[in-house]
């Protein structure tokens, strides 16, 4: 199992970044910026489809409102009037979390990867050996460096990445996140507005800051992606008819 | 039909951080690879769970323990009634060989950074190098710090040598820089390598022996500002040469993780032989009256006899496998071999019977 993983995902990321580094003047954090550009790169189609879908949702709320008129007392006709809705227009309400998921495995390779890069113990370094290609521009480049910008890549607990990165992830989320007419789905997308940021927040402190870069960086180009996708700020702006009349809803 | 889906979402946002917490990762905790030290009859290694521990080798019992609560990477040194221990948690110890009792620690509150590499005992002084990047010269007998270089690299996980009033410095981004040994300051030479340095130096008749990450092992004359040769010449080795080299009658001794020993002639760099030991060798060759005894990763362990012609001295006079992985750095003494395997047991092979003598957990009782 682990050396599968490390042949088909693990070790491919870790010689990748490394060589990548040689070439964007021995910086580790340009090479996990390079791969995350990457990575959006490829995982493109499934996040235009998911912006696609967003414009789609952004362009039912007349519709929606329509039925939460119609349908506000009877909330089991209003879910299965919502459900029809989003089928006729081919959309995922919960679409948003499959880039997310798609991307799991190069979280999981690059925090291995940076672990063992920068040899953050002397066993990491010496596991390193056995997973290094015999390139000679990978070996050349070992020890990397660790330093970017103010970061250590390799140590943890930085504060202001955690809030970028926590940040950025709400901007993008609530830009994407189409305002809920149901009550109980509105309040099923605030503890998402607001859990996933912390809880990426809280992951950038707990893991190390190369991480958290190459998050952050990933939440900034989904943010850009988003804004030239949609044709603006989405729903950053928006305020929902629950949250300005919240006794209306109950 | 709220509360199932709420808990969808909720494990949908922290199936990162669980996959990310139960997946094989690049993260590993440190436990340490101390080796083993013998002196009067008391064998000395480090422990996993981070304590030295000294065995009898007469009645295989253990004398004492010491736990330090933090990772030992570096060998016990013992010097006169003294045994020094540096710990990843970045302290100096000494304690008496006789008890295990301290005698001395440096710094005596805080941490002067990780110590990886081995300290080196020289003029009534323990050197150390620091993962604050700087080598600590302290007093043997109180401990008292003499003087602390400047910061020559990131971290410095290698042992400095001494040779003559020099002390000798590798560093992971390719420097040799010389010291004085009296007061610690950069002498005029220093080396710079366009690959960062593995292995820590061995000096040699002016020379400087030392593995890199280029994986190649590296030649440098004291005072030049090139290499005086590098092995392989052409391609590469097939990995990094981590275990320092021994040197002896003019042939560099090397072990590779590509799992090959290789004869070097000191002068030219030209290779004499290789074996392939089929497992990656992490610590240095040892020589023992003309035996050169070597382990590899899967814990065999090979007897080479410098005394025949080189062609025969590229096979192995005997192969014990002790059946324990071996990373540790390991000594020898009157025919025995004292080697910490992985299983956090001691192996004492007799390598002129070439077996197994005997075994004792270091398990703390």
């Amino acid at each position: 199992m682990v050396e599968a993983w490390n042949l088909i995902i693990g070790n491919p990321v870790l010689n990748v970044l490394i060589a990548s580094s040689h070439f964007l003047f021995g910086q580790f954090g340009l090479a996990i910026i390079a791969l995350t550009v990457v990575v959006r790169l490829v995982t493109w189609p499934l996040t235009k489809r998911q912006l696609k879908s967003t414009k789609a949702l952004q362009d039912m709320q007349p519709k929606m409102q329509e039925l939460q008129k119609k349908y506000g007392k009877n909330q089991q006709k209003l879910q299965q009037e919502m459900m029809k809705l989003y089928k006729e227009a081919g959309v995922n309400p919960l679409g948003c979390l499959w880039p997310m998921l798609i991307q799991l495995p190069i979280w999981i390779a690059l925090y291995q990867a940076i672990m063992s890069a920068l040899a953050t113990s002397p066993e990491n370094l010496l596991n390193l050996a056995q997973r290094l290609y015999s390139w000679s521009i990978v070996n050349q480049a070992i020890p990397l460096n660790s330093h970017f910008l103010w970061l250590n890549l390799g140590g943890q607990g930085d504060l202001v990445l955690a809030i970028i990165v926590g940040g950025t992830m709400w901007v993008q989320q609530k830009m994407t996140q189409a305002p809920a007419v149901d009550p109980r789905q509105e309040s099923t997308s605030r503890i998402m507005l607001l859990m996933m940021p912390l809880l990426f927040g809280f992951m950038t402190l707990m893991f190390p800051n190369g991480l958290g870069l190459y998050w952050a960086v990933s939440n900034i180009i989904g943010i850009v992606a988003q804004y030239f996708i949609t044709g603006g700020w989405g729903y950053l702006k928006f305020r929902s008819p629950f949250q300005t009349t919240p006794a209306k809803g109950r | 039909m709220k509360q199932p889906k709420t808990l969808l979402l909720v494990v949908i946002a922290l199936l990162p951080l669980i996959l990310v917490s139960c997946l094989p990762t690049g993260a590993s905790v440190s436990t340490g690879w101390a080796g083993t030290a013998f002196r009067d009859g008391t064998i000395y290694v480090g422990t996993k769970d981070g304590s030295v521990v000294a065995v009898n080798s007469s009645s295989h019992s253990q004398q004492w323990d010491y736990a330090f609560n933090a990772a030992i990477y570096t060998t016990p040194v013992v010097d006169g009634d003294l045994v020094y221990v540096g710990t990843y948690s970045g302290q100096l110890y000494a304690l008496t060989t006789a008890r295990g009792v301290e005698r001395w620690v440096y710094p005596r509150t805080g941490s002067m950074g990780a110590v990886v590499g081995d300290p080196v005992i020289g003029n009534e002084t323990v050197y150390v190098a620091s993962s604050d990047g700087s080598v600590y010269a302290l007093d043997t007998t109180y401990g008292d710090l003499k003087w602390k270089s400047e910061s020559l690299a990131d971290k410095l996980w290698t042992s400095p040598v001494i040779a003559g009033d020099t002390l000798y410095v590798s560093t992971f981004d390719g420097h040799i820089y010389a010291l004085s040994v009296e007061i610690g300051e950069l002498l005029d030479w220093s080396f710079k390598s366009d690959a960062g340095f593995a292995s820590s130096p061995v000096v040699y008749e002016d020379t400087v022996f030392l593995g890199s990450f280029d994986r190649h092992l590296y030649a440098v004359t004291v005072g030049s500002n090139v290499s005086a040769w590098r092995f392989p010449r052409e391609k590469p080795a097939g990995n990094w040469f981590w275990a320092s080299p021994l040197v002896s009658n003019g042939t560099v001794y090397a072990g590779c993780l590509d799992g090959k020993l290789y004869a070097i002639e000191a002068k030219t760099g030209e290779e004499l032989w290789e074996f392939d030991a089929g497992n990656a060798i992490v610590a240095s060759p040892v020589l023992m009256n003309n035996l050169l005894v070597v382990t590899d990763e899967s814990g065999t362990v090979h007897v080479f006899d410098l005394n025949t012609e080189l062609e025969e001295q590229a096979v192995p006079l005997k192969s014990v496998s002790i059946g324990a992985q071996v990373k540790s750095s390991f000594c020898g003494q009157d025919g025995l071999v004292y080697i910490r395997g992985g299983d956090e047991s001691i192996y004492v092979v007799d390598i002129d019977r070439g077996e197994l003598s005997w075994t004792a957990s270091l398990s703390i009782k």
